[in-house]
């Protein structure tokens, strides 16, 4: 649906976006993750034209769009990171507002926004005027408006920070039911559970591409072991002591109530740590994503980002 | 450990809308307090009657044993907040907001002038000097945060204080959150990324208003037989709407 070749943007001395190429393919679901500030809200902002790209160019259609985004703009559903709903109007008004201004069918827009309002608890919220929401009540109303009204293209960049974990979940639902529907999404989130279940995966680093490719050459290529450690002690003291450790500091995390040992080279480090339990297991996007994000600062040109 | 904040019968009513139901409880002096609950169960309503930001339509908050509507100014020695979305000022840089923040929390040229340059090595350099709107949320959180802990306050309300940010910035954040408690601060901290309280000394569920869950991570885990908190919030949420359908009762109208 849309291709990327060598996207770049500066501001000031500042590298957000450094040759960046990628595909979204149509009627997947591709997610972009990165820690702050690695260019990924930029990246938004360049396909949807609000920021002059430096270099390089966007396809979509297989066509250069030049410097004329109307096509794209009038495809795509955009939920930019900070969404701006209209304050005095009811939760049930906003939605339809932004129902209107895509067209979007009466029988079809009943439908989902019933099922919107009721999944994410909004129902009892509905004659709410916006201004007078919880800040995730807002966030989800926004979310609510983009599915609602999704084009072809759904652009969300971050759209569950705030998000209460139930209504995260539905979310990812109406997000795969979407997809069924025919429509290809583009997500950013920090949130890697979220995005287990996407086609393709991006992953940025200081406005650079360290891996990309189809989820599953992913997972199938993904060269290290991953354990699970219950530690013995208190977690942080714990944390504290091992991140001096040059054998693990690059290689341990946190995750819930467990230490998370990511073995990349063939010797095992496990017995450093004070342990009640130890299991191995499949590695999750989490451990995935952080892992390249290790690597890459370990080795920087040691990496092939692409997959494809 | 003695409670440090007693909450009784804390009630906020929006017009008809119940916000937060008479709710009762306690934080203790040292503990870290996770307070977990879906968008608009009253979280922040909660947070801001403490702190005395928003005010209490009934009940009471006692901190150290002095009425928090009667102490205001009291209680605001003691106390730090971090807002949801680190309310700084977007268009002031990190120093101007340190600045600003200082200087209305009373404290004095010298001391404002010595925050500044306690932050130095903490924040890179040219972030210092950018404003607020241009960096990342990682680094908002961090000036946020500083700021919060400023006048030293006993006491630290974090309102969703790792939303929107990275799982590294995040983790990073929980080991500040313990060298913190270590220090013997007591602290309040909501969140929706459960797996950050797996280690909090307590946890509390907040739902339509109401505490529908209190209690330590391990033991109520055990009790119910879950794995996680994420299974144990879940299962809490579920279960309460269900006995409400089946009752019909709904504590909250609008």
């Amino acid at each position: 649906m849309i291709e990327t070749k060598n996207l770049s943007k500066s501001f000031k001395d500042i590298k957000a976006v450094r040759d960046v190429s990628f595909r979204i393919p149509t009627n997947s679901i591709t997610t972009i993750a990165g820690a702050d500030g690695s260019g990924k809200s930029t990246i938004f902002k360049m396909l949807m034209g609000l920021i002059k790209k430096d270099a390089g160019s966007i396809y979509l259609k297989n066509e250069d769009i030049g410097s004329d985004f109307n096509q794209i703009t009038r495809l795509t559903g955009y939920m930019p990171e900070r969404f701006s709903l209209y304050p005095d109007l009811r939760v049930e008004e906003n939605l339809n507002f932004y129902a209107d201004i895509h067209q979007v069918p009466r029988s079809r827009r009943e439908k989902l926004k019933q099922r919107l309002l009721e999944t994410t608890g909004m129902i009892q919220f509905k004659n709410r005027r916006a201004r007078a929401l919880s800040g995730g009540m807002k966030q989800k109303l926004a979310l609510s408006s983009i599915l609602l009204s999704a084009p072809e293209l759904v652009l969300l960049d971050e759209p569950t920070t705030g998000v209460d974990p139930l209504s995260r979940i539905e979310f990812s639902n109406i997000i795969k039911d979407l997809k069924q529907e025919g429509k290809t999404i583009f997500i950013s989130t920090p949130y890697l559970d979220e995005a287990e279940n996407s086609d393709h995966i991006i992953f940025l680093k200081e406005g650079k591409i360290i891996k990309k490719g189809p989820m599953k050459t992913i997972r199938k290529q993904f060269p290290a072991r991953i354990f699970s450690v219950l530690p013995r002690g208190n977690i942080y003291e714990i944390m504290d002591q091992m991140h001096r450790h040059p054998d693990l500091k690059n290689s341990i995390y946190i995750r819930g109530k467990f230490i998370k040992y990511i073995q990349v080279s063939s010797k095992n480090h496990l017995d450093l740590l004070p342990a009640i339990s130890v299991k191995e297991e499949s590695p999750k996007l989490e451990d995935i994503f952080l892992y390249y994000e290790r690597q890459s600062t370990i080795n920087p040109e040691g990496l092939h980002a692409s997959t494809d | 450990m003695p409670a440090l904040i007693e909450i009784k019968d804390l009630t906020k009513k929006f017009g008809h809308f119940t916000a937060v139901n008479a709710i009762n409880f306690s934080i203790r002096q040292g503990e870290i307090l996770g307070f977990l609950g879906p968008n608009g169960a009253g979280k922040t309503t909660t947070i801001k009657m403490i702190n005395g930001l928003l005010k209490i339509s009934s009940g009471q908050v006692l901190i150290k044993g002095l009425d928090a509507r009667k102490n205001r100014r009291e209680i605001k020695k003691i106390t730090g907040y971090m807002s949801q979305k680190f309310s700084l000022y977007p268009l002031l840089t990190s120093l101007e907001n340190i600045e600003f923040f200082g200087g209305i929390s009373g404290l004095s040229r010298h001391n404002i002038q010595k925050k500044k340059e306690e932050i130095q090595p903490l924040i890179p350099r040219p972030i210092l000097t950018q404003k607020i709107v241009d960096i990342p949320p990682g680094m908002k959180q961090k000036i946020a945060l500083f700021v919060c802990l400023m006048t030293d306050p006993e006491i630290i309300l974090l309102d969703e204080p790792t939303s929107g940010v990275d799982p590294e910035v995040r983790r990073n954040f929980w080991m500040e959150i313990y060298q913190l408690k270590k220090s013997g601060k007591t602290i309040l901290v909501s969140t929706h990324n459960l797996d950050e309280v797996e280690y909090a000394d307590r946890i509390i569920i907040i739902h339509r208003g109401n505490i529908i869950l209190e209690g330590e991570p391990s033991e109520l885990q055990a009790r119910q037989g879950k794995d996680s908190i994420e299974a144990l919030f879940k299962d809490a949420i579920i279960n309460y709407d269900n006995q409400l359908s089946r009752t019909g009762g709904a504590e909250c109208s609008d």
